[in-house]
């Protein structure tokens, strides 16, 4: 059987076909999809499908999952890794007598923002193996091998996927049956194998997940087509991730007389498969995204066994270190590495010509935001309370919240990783700045990672103000649930958890609950805030349209009334709502103004209209 | 044997379905299949675009010069397909313009006609301008300006309508699939009527 699967889709058939039980995650680009794709079918396969509170929670209950014997996944995008390390050291040093897999996506070019951290590094910091797969078919392969080697060495193995492999789909074969595990989760007590309470159990463990390592490429050498070679001529490429399909591409495209070696497992190293591939060759190619981090280990094994033989890749700036991996990219790569040049080269000066009329579209926030409404009351507080703009530090935050960075609000300064707005704005209290400084983030990050920092600004007396925009969901990532989020699963046994309770749980006095579509009112919410002295914290609430818009929440639209429009064009300069449009005709020289068929009916506009001219329409049905 | 299918256009256009709807095309008349998407923000009106692959290729991204069919949905995003057009390829370039805020708010100018369509010559393809917008409003449905170009591109390029018919049946919701063939019967009927230029 076939079918037409992305990456992620495909690691979900993994899951499904290896029969795991619980799988955990926290929503990040470009791994999403595995866990959105599993959530519709977890009852009919009667498996644990959620999304947790955090990378490091949801690692924490797979790794559960896996000391009783079971079989486990949890997923995220490389910044999650970050959060979950703590705990995944520990449990890697443990080990477990069932198995998880941890899958991390990286994004090499960044297509969702974020750093281009290179998880491949994890593996050797948590002595893990890491299976890299380099397009759909081996996501859904890697997936059930990932889960076999965990079984047979004892131990947590990572898998990797990069976006371009994540998110694009190709015809991938899978099967129907589905292996079910019969046995009774047990979980033994052992103290020397599951706590660090002795340096003897830590350097027995320590040594332990080295044993396992090292099974691990035993297992993969003998019994496993997880590495790939072919042979050609005496130039060889070492390859990896996703940039082995576009090697391919151009191989056959230009009918390239070269040898490569595909690792499919990146850590541990075979050094045996290294070896007699540079015996083979005159002079290698490292072609891997982001760090040079085969190109590393290759030169080791040349230096430990005293090859002589020319290396090309990062370290000699043949490749960058940056971005992803396009045809064009490798295909140069291979021209520095041949010395030849390969088919045609496109007219510059066209490309440059199209690129230089292209259209900017910056992104704004959706129809409807409740965002807008909230920045643009900010906006104005400031104002009204007689402080400059560029005086008023806002210390943003990761989600859609972070899109008041952006013309025409420009509210954000700074965006570093989850919950940090909180943190960092201490910091920059502590400094002695004397003026107010914001702290912005949305629910979904705050329950993430923001309630630590904001005890420890209550528990220092350090004087901030914190805005949390709750729309009611993880809404970035594609519109998750969070415990904030509104009853709105059917079947769903979740509990919601009221984020007034936890502000107040966590010693602040003065917490304030405004409605963003209700501009006045939160204007006036904000500049009471932004004037207490200690901590205070404005839950700004309203669902996100988008979502508001599924469940068929509908309100009253707007309209405008080009009798009083003076074509001043106030609204769409300020509040660069996509409903919004605006155009010249003959017959009107001042120019016509439309709210379009888009209209939420959020009614923010209606307060910015300088002659009253956007009305509400009586009769909407 | 390939085929390489470029799609570009804005989130909201429906771009997006049109390539699937393509990718699952392929994969009905038994091809191998690359479909990449770009969504990111596009849902929010930002740009989005879609490749398909269909035959022996490798890598799910189309190399430059390779595109043998562009859809482009908005009139100056094409713009960003034109390093991918192979000389000689299949441009259908719907005429909707859709202005960014800062057009509106006049800090920006949109690109001329002209200056698009010399750039697309210069590639040396076979062009097709359609007004889809408009065609859609005929119907009275306007969100079928993709499933319009749908049909042009099938007549244009000689897609098999019957199998096409039956996955878009399939990636359309139930209540809107006479709606949908209604629009896809229109493309066809204006790519048999439209000059190539």
């Amino acid at each position: 059987m076939k079918k037409l699967l992305t990456g992620n889709e495909a690691i979900a058939e993994g899951i499904i076909e290896s029969g795991v039980e619980v799988v955990c995650g926290y929503p990040g680009t470009p791994s999403t999809e595995v866990i959105i794709n599993l959530i519709p079918k977890a009852k009919d396969l009667d498996i644990r499908v959620d999304w947790d509170i955090n990378e490091k929670v949801a690692l924490e209950i797979a790794a559960g999952a896996a000391w009783a014997g079971k079989k486990a996944i949890v997923t995220m995008k490389m910044s999650g890794v970050n959060v979950a390390a703590d705990s995944l050291c520990s449990i890697a040093y443990s080990g477990f007598t069932g198995s998880m897999v941890v899958y991390v996506a990286d994004d090499p070019g960044t297509s969702a923002g974020m750093t281009e951290q290179d998880s491949r590094h994890y593996a050797r910091l948590m002595i893990m193996p890491m299976l890299d797969a380099s397009n759909q078919q081996e996501a859904l392969d890697f997936t059930k091998n990932a889960f076999n080697l965990s079984k047979k060495i004892g131990g947590p193995l990572f898998l990797r996927l990069t976006s371009d492999v994540a998110h694009a789909a190709s015809d991938v074969q899978f099967e129907e049956n589905i292996s079910k595990d019969k046995d009774n989760p047990f979980f033994k007590r052992d103290v020397a194998k599951y706590s660090k309470a002795k340096a003897s159990f830590c350097m027995n463990q320590h040594q332990e997940a080295l044993n396992r390592l090292e099974k691990a490429r035993d297992i993969v050498d003998s019994e496993l087509e997880i590495d790939k070679v072919r042979y050609g001529g005496k130039s060889g490429v070492i390859v990896s991730g996703s940039p082995w399909m576009n090697l391919q591409e151009a191989i056959s495209e230009y009918n390239l007389d070269i040898s490569w070696l595909k690792l499919g497992m990146v850590y541990p190293f075979s050094q045996e498969k290294i070896l007699s591939f540079l015996d083979k060759m005159d002079k290698i190619l490292i072609l891997e995204e982001l760090d040079p981090f085969i190109e590393e280990e290759t030169l080791k094994i040349i230096g430990q066994y005293g090859k002589k033989i020319k290396v090309m890749g990062k370290f000699d700036n043949t490749l960058p270190k940056i971005g992803n991996y396009s045809f064009s990219i490798i295909k140069k790569a291979l021209e520095t590495f041949l010395g030849i040049k390969l088919g045609s080269e496109m007219s510059k000066e066209i490309v440059e010509k199209a690129k230089s009329l292209e259209v900017s579209r910056p992104s704004s926030f959706c129809t409807g935001c409740p965002h807008r409404g909230t920045y643009y009351a900010l906006n104005q507080a400031i104002k009204q309370l007689k402080y400059k703009k560029e005086d008023i530090i806002v210390s943003g935050d990761i989600g859609c919240s972070f899109l008041g960075a952006n013309p025409p609000f420009n509210s954000c300064w700074s965006e570093v990783a989850m919950g940090a707005s909180i943190g960092i704005a201490q910091g920059l209290k502590l400094t002695g700045i004397k003026k107010p400084i914001i702290a912005t983030l949305g629910d979904g990050t705050f329950f993430h990672s923001g309630i630590a920092p904001l005890i420890n600004a209550v528990y220092h007396n350090i004087p901030l103000t914190v805005i949390i925009l709750d729309n009611g969901w993880t809404a970035q990532t594609g519109f998750e649930e969070n415990p904030g989020t509104v009853d709105l699963y059917e079947g769903k046994k979740n509990k919601k958890i009221e984020l007034i309770d936890v502000v107040k749980a966590c010693g602040v006095k003065n917490v304030f609950l405004t409605d963003p579509y209700q501009y006045k009112d939160t204007l006036e919410v904000l500049k009471e805030a932004i004037k207490y002295k200690g901590v205070s914290v404005v839950i700004s609430r309203r669902e996100c349209a988008l979502q508001a818009s599924k469940r068929k929440v509908s309100l009253p639209k707007y309209t405008v009334n080009i009798e009083k429009c003076i074509g001043c064009r106030k609204c769409i300069k300020e509040l660069a709502c996509p409903a919004m449009s605006f155009s010249f005709s003959k017959e009107n020289k001042k120019g016509v103004m439309q709210i379009t068929s888009a209209c939420f009916g959020c009614g923010l506009c209606k307060n910015i209209c300088p002659t009253g001219a956007i009305e509400v329409i009586a009769d909407e049905d | 044997m390939k085929t390489d299918f470029y799609f570009v256009g804005l989130g909201g256009q429906g771009i997006i379905k049109l390539s699937e709807i393509i990718a699952h095309y392929g994969m009905e008349i038994g091809e191998k299949v690359k479909f990449y998407k770009e969504v990111g923000l596009a849902q929010r009106g930002g740009s989005a675009h879609g490749e398909v692959r269909i035959g022996d290729v490798f890598g799910s991204r189309i190399p430059p010069f390779s595109a043998d069919v562009m859809v482009g949905m908005e009139f100056s995003e094409t713009l960003k397909a034109i390093e991918f057009l192979k000389p000689g390829g299949v441009v259908i370039l719907n005429d909707h313009k859709i202005y960014p805020i800062d057009m509106m708010s006049e800090t920006e100018k949109y690109p001329k006609d002209e200056d698009i369509i010399n750039l697309l010559n210069r590639q040396k393809v076979k062009l097709i301008q359609i007004k889809a917008a408009e065609i859609a409003e005929e119907i009275k449905f306007p969100k079928a300006e993709n499933i319009i170009l749908l049909g042009v591109l099938a007549e244009i390029i000689s897609l098999d309508k019957v199998v096409l018919i039956k996955v878009l049946k399939q990636h359309v919701p139930g209540r809107f699939i006479e709606q949908n063939l209604i629009a896809f019967d229109k493309g066809v009927d204006i790519a048999k009527n439209s000059v190539v230029k």
